[in-house]
């Protein structure tokens, strides 16, 4: 039986999966360019008579996206570069480095990587409060990144246990110390996790809605999510401006993805599996 | 500092003479170097993480109604309404329920979407892709999405029904008290398959191949390949999906939060949402507490069962 004789039989029968799972967003994209009466009365596919980009321009507006894009970019970039700086120092130790006390810390962020942060909230509420840091980007970023560090820190460490000693041997002769060895000869030969660790922190960032919803209280300082439904709120009854508001808010991912397809899923299945 | 340090190592090199044979791959015992390397992460840990959750258990035992007044001391007086009332226990039949909703749904249209994608050759990347989009997307803005196909009046769902003949099943998908939790869960599992998808198709990728020829030596047709190959080599991917569909069901809160706020008649509340409910709204920071610790209880237990089930499928 060969391949190419049961490709397109099993092709065509994924069809009708792909149309149900992927309907909304065609809905949506081809509401979003419908005048409020059409959204009204036609067939939810029908396509609009003129297609209104006013919808965009609007809702763009109206919805303040450009402050909302700038706040969720700062936050993402935050996070995945503080990430960055916390986990792979701390997997680098807790790989290779024995120290008194390692097993507890091992406990301590096994702890952190099964409670949900739903659990804490009220006296993180309280420590951002009196760190001063209740609706400030900073504030949000510190708390994601605390977030993470339990999954980050499994992530690399779990790459970094399987690199050979003798490369710290090797360096260890040249006179390198822990962090030399760490910067110089393990990040450089760990892609793979770092880009796991980038992508699972930037997407988990970026999407994030419960931890904004408790810090970012101003609308000048909140995320896409957040601003997203408070849009959608405020103007629940103005379909245009919530269906072209919502794209604005899933389109730039969705492009990004399917132009980087390979490396979010290298990036993922890696992340979960090995943290 | 030095000091410390100096007899830090001086431990850990007896340490290390002494576990010489169950060397783990470690090759240095430089303690304070490990400290200064683990130093920036246990800050942010301790500060944002650890102490809150030590301070969640102080709060269960104390009253106070809201965040700038004093807390008093009350024993087990917030774990005692928590048993009487009636909205906790609604909270936790309904998680329960938005659990095993997850699993089947999210999980089960992951395993079979990744069992029919996996057989493709040339449109493999296609499908996948696209199957992906949905994990995308934010629950928060598919909150927003779905309450909008749900729309008794505009929505995606019942104009279809309608167009297709089917007129006769639109209804008020979050109005009505009975479905209100599955509707909801719907839109959260459309988002939550994707990743559990691409899990199941890396774990049938690593299925030995040379299994699927030694059953076809043996004469088995498509469906006992998939019964007796398939399905046995995908039980440790299967667990830890589970496992991370329970979690991450259990941290459900935005798409709930969106779309029906908990209601009609707390018939969507979750634990999740009632916390924030009474931590933020009606600042019952006591009771809140009581539930923080019940969520973190089932969570620790949902881990705990899974990697047993994982260690000993392992074996």
């Amino acid at each position: 039986m060969s391949v190419r004789n049961r490709e397109w039989p099993m092709a065509l029968a994924l069809t009708p999966a792909l149309i149900l799972i992927l309907a909304p967003f065609v809905w949506l994209v081809i509401s979003s360019f419908k005048t409020e009466a059409e959204i009204g009365q036609a067939d939810p596919f029908t396509w609009p008579a003129d297609l209104m980009w006013r919808n965009y321009l609007d809702a763009w507006q109206i919805g303040g996206f450009g402050d909302l894009v700038g706040n969720s970019l700062i936050n993402l970039i935050g996070v995945v570069v503080l990430s960055l700086i916390t986990c792979a120092p701390a997997g680098y130790a807790l790989a290779k480095i024995r120290f008194p006390g390692r097993e507890w810390l091992f406990y301590a962020f096994i702890l952190g990587l099964t409670v949900p942060v739903q659990a804490i909230v009220i006296p993180l509420y309280q420590v951002l409060f009196g760190l001063n840091l209740v609706n400030t980007l900073t504030g949000i970023v510190l708390v994601q990144v605390s977030n993470g560090i339990p999954f980050g820190i499994f992530l690399m460490r779990s790459f970094f246990v399987g690199v050979p000693d003798e490369l710290i041997e090797a360096a260890k002769i040249d006179g390198a110390s822990h962090f030399q060895i760490l910067t110089k000869v393990f990040l450089p030969i760990s892609t793979p996790a770092v880009q796991a660790l980038v992508i699972i922190s930037a997407l988990s960032t970026w999407n994030d809605f419960f931890l904004p919803l408790i810090v970012l209280i101003s609308p000048e300082v909140q995320t896409l999510p957040l601003g997203l439904v408070r849009f959608a709120s405020t103007y629940a009854s103005d379909y245009r401006l919530v269906f072209s508001g919502t794209v604005i808010s899933f389109l730039p991912i969705i492009l990004l993805y399917i132009l980087m397809q390979r490396r979010f899923t290298e990036g993922l299945t890696q992340g979960a599996i090995k943290g | 500092m030095a000091g410390h340090t100096g007899g830090l190592s001086a431990r850990m090199s007896e340490r290390r003479t002494a576990r010489a044979a169950s060397s783990d791959g470690s090759s240095d015992g430089d303690a304070g170097t490990a400290l200064w390397l683990m130093a920036p992460a246990l800050a942010l840990y301790a500060v944002f993480t650890l102490l809150p959750i030590a301070a969640t258990f102080w709060l269960s035992f104390n009253s106070s109604a809201g965040f700038n007044t004093s807390a008093s001391f009350v024993g087990f007086d917030n774990y005692a309404k928590a048993v009487y009332d009636p909205i906790v226990w609604k909270s936790l039949v309904h998680t329960f329920l938005w659990l095993a909703y997850h699993v089947v749904m999210a999980g089960g249209l992951g395993l079979l979407l990744a069992l029919a994608v996996s057989r493709l050759r040339i449109t493999q990347v296609f499908f996948r892709t696209a199957f992906f989009l949905p994990h995308l997307v934010s629950l928060a803005v598919v909150g927003v999405i779905w309450a909008n196909i749900y729309d008794p009046f505009f929505g995606l769902l019942n104009t279809a029904l309608t167009q297709v003949g089917l007129g006769a099943f639109t209804q008020g998908w979050l109005s009505d008290p009975a479905l209100v939790l599955l509707s909801v869960n719907v839109a959260s599992s459309w988002q939550g398959f994707g990743l559990y998808m691409l899990l199941f198709i890396a774990g049938l990728q690593n299925i030995d191949r040379s299994l699927y020829d030694a059953a076809e030596v043996d004469g088995a047709d498509a469906f006992q390949k998939l019964i007796y190959v398939t399905l046995p080599g995908l039980r440790e991917v299967t667990t830890f999906v589970v496992s991370l569909a329970m979690i991450n069901g259990l941290k459900g809160f935005a798409t709930v939060y969106v779309m029906t706020n908990g209601g009609p008649f707390y018939q969507s509340e979750l634990i999740t949402t009632y916390i924030y409910r009474l931590a933020f709204q009606s600042q019952d920071h006591g009771l809140a507490a009581v539930l923080c610790i019940l969520l973190s209880l089932l969570a620790i237990t949902i881990t705990i069962v899974f990697n047993r089930w994982r260690a000993r499928i392992s074996q």
